[in-house]
């Protein structure tokens, strides 16, 4: 095992369940929130991006720095997983009051629902297939399978710019953040000076 | 929209608000100390001690209580009101208002009546509440985005302030503008809407009965974040045409251009009535959330106000007056 990867594995874990339970807390908390539940689908859906970019940094960090930071990258997108399926929920739960029903008609009639729809579907298959067995099970087909984190994002950050009325400094700041770790190798590369 | 979203948010850097607050608060409680009975305001702290004064922000009021306007509907929690504004002169998040709304001074305040009256004035706040008697009255307020809430607004009827200015015979539109000072206003110094704030009315809505000029809220005197000293209330329509801290009124010919109307001509409209069965371009309208629940209410059809306003929109059959 490198040095203090455990360490860094709970590191992380407290890293991922801080912005939740904060929220979470705040919401039993604090009387004065006037929207407690737009403030938690947001909280959920914003981290659950988040989370996911930094999934992405992993293997740009591993890069630079020659610390095997993409062991960490089923705890973090998993959980990221969980926060975008907890946002879901809570819009399934409040917004749509648990009806199939409304869930399809807002899915029809709000292009933005469908967009996070999907990018919530894709993700699907990948926390699946998470495990070590699938990984062994698929072989190159699960790298290629989890590229499709790239469309998850782009697709979050698309549902995003869709729901806010004017100010899109957030999503704008992600938008950046995406496109450097676009930029940024993500293997080292096979020249003789690595 | 035909600039591109991200030029929404370039901010003018030469006015680093950071660098800026500390002296301008300090620059306005000054200015407000100097009036002893002024000490409850410019400290951005919930249940600032309300001191003598008609117009002082949170400053008891003594409205008549209106019996045709008190439904018998759960009120708002006054916290949720006064804390989760959209205001973007002060920010676009919610909370921004009511974190910076002290930067806002509103005495003296001066609103100009001008356009197509006989009688232009300019008018102080002060003496438009001698003038009228302020009575309150619950109605039910409905914001575009889908959140709503029921609240005691204390103001006087907005015919009676155009029946004194007499409008012309070919006045047909009412125009409201709000406050231009981006030192007091610090995000106006940013692209995220046009400014000044710009709301307008059909001269019909603006004599309807409903229609208010708000002084206070809860029994005390609107505080910035819900428009000091004096904003618009037309409950039938979605909230972003109840324009706040209003400085001017024009009576027009032509319907005046709304700043929601520029900034997205395809999802707002002149007349944004409440229609549960008409969506917005991204989102249903068939619901809302009151401030404070977990759950979701159904909407309703010109948001509970349907017998007092149809009949203005009898002749717009085939127009989509709901958005």
């Amino acid at each position: 095992m490198p040095q203090g990867l455990t360490r860094l594995k709970w590191l992380v874990f407290a890293l991922l369940v801080s912005p939740g339970l904060v929220k979470i807390s705040q919401v039993f908390s604090d009387s004065s929130l006037a929207n407690p539940v737009e403030f938690l689908i947001r909280g959920f859906g914003f981290w659950g991006l988040v989370f996911l970019l930094l999934t992405l940094s992993l293997s740009r960090l591993e890069v630079q720095l020659r610390y095997p930071f993409s062991r960490l990258g089923r705890l973090l997108g998993l959980g990221s997983f969980v926060y975008l399926s907890l946002h879901l929920f809570a819009y399934f739960i409040f917004d749509a009051s648990l009806s199939l029903a409304e869930l399809w008609r807002d899915i029809v009639q709000r292009p933005f629902i469908l967009v996070g729809m999907l990018a919530w579907l894709l993700l699907v298959p990948l926390a699946i297939t998470s495990t070590p067995g699938w990984q062994r099970r698929l072989k190159r087909h699960w790298k290629r399978l989890h590229r499709l984190v790239y469309p998850v994002i782009a697709l979050g950050i698309w549902h995003y710019v869709m729901l806010l009325k004017a100010d899109m400094s957030w999503p704008l700041l992600l938008i950046l953040i995406f496109a450097l770790l676009l930029y940024l190798p993500n293997k080292k590369s096979k020249t003789a000076n690595s | 929209m035909t600039r591109p979203f991200w030029s929404k948010f370039r901010q003018d850097l030469s006015l680093n608000e950071n660098l800026v607050t500390d002296e301008a608060l300090m620059h306005n409680r000054r200015k407000l100390l100097k009036d002893a009975s002024r000490v409850g305001l410019g400290l951005a702290t919930l249940g600032a001690m309300p001191q003598a004064g008609a117009i002082l922000p949170n400053s008891p009021l003594n409205p008549r209580i209106n019996a045709e306007y008190q439904p018998a509907l759960e009120l708002t929690d006054e916290v949720h009101a006064i804390t989760y504004n959209n205001f973007y002169e002060f920010g676009t998040s919610k909370k921004d208002p009511y974190d910076h709304g002290s930067r806002l001074s509103t005495e003296p305040w001066k609103v100009k009546v001008d356009g197509l009256v006989n009688k232009p004035q300019t008018l102080d706040v002060d003496d438009l509440l001698k003038a009228h008697e302020q009575e309150e009255r619950i109605y039910r307020f409905r914001c575009v985005e889908g959140w709503s809430m029921v609240v005691p607004w204390t103001g006087f009827e907005l015919a009676a302030l155009l029946k004194k200015v007499e409008p012309q015979a070919n006045a047909k539109y009412v125009r409201f503008e709000t406050l231009f000072d981006p030192q007091q206003l610090p995000f106006q110094n940013t692209k995220v809407l046009d400014w000044p704030y710009v709301e307008g009315l059909r001269l019909d809505e603006a004599m309807h009965p409903l229609t208010l000029m708000a002084t206070g809220l809860y029994g005390k005197a609107l505080q910035p974040q819900s428009g000091a000293p004096l904003r618009l209330i037309v409950p039938w329509k979605y909230g972003f045409k109840s324009i706040k801290s209003i400085v001017r009124i024009t009576l027009t010919a032509e319907e005046p251009p709304s700043t929601w109307m520029k900034t997205a001509p395809e999802e707002y409209g002149f007349y944004a009535n409440v229609n549960p069965k008409v969506a917005h371009r991204r989102w249903s309208q068939a619901k809302e959330r009151p401030l404070g629940s977990f759950f979701k209410q159904d909407t309703l059809m010109y948001n509970g106000y349907e017998k007092q306003v149809a009949g203005l929109y009898k002749d717009m059959a085939g127009q989509n007056h709901f958005y």
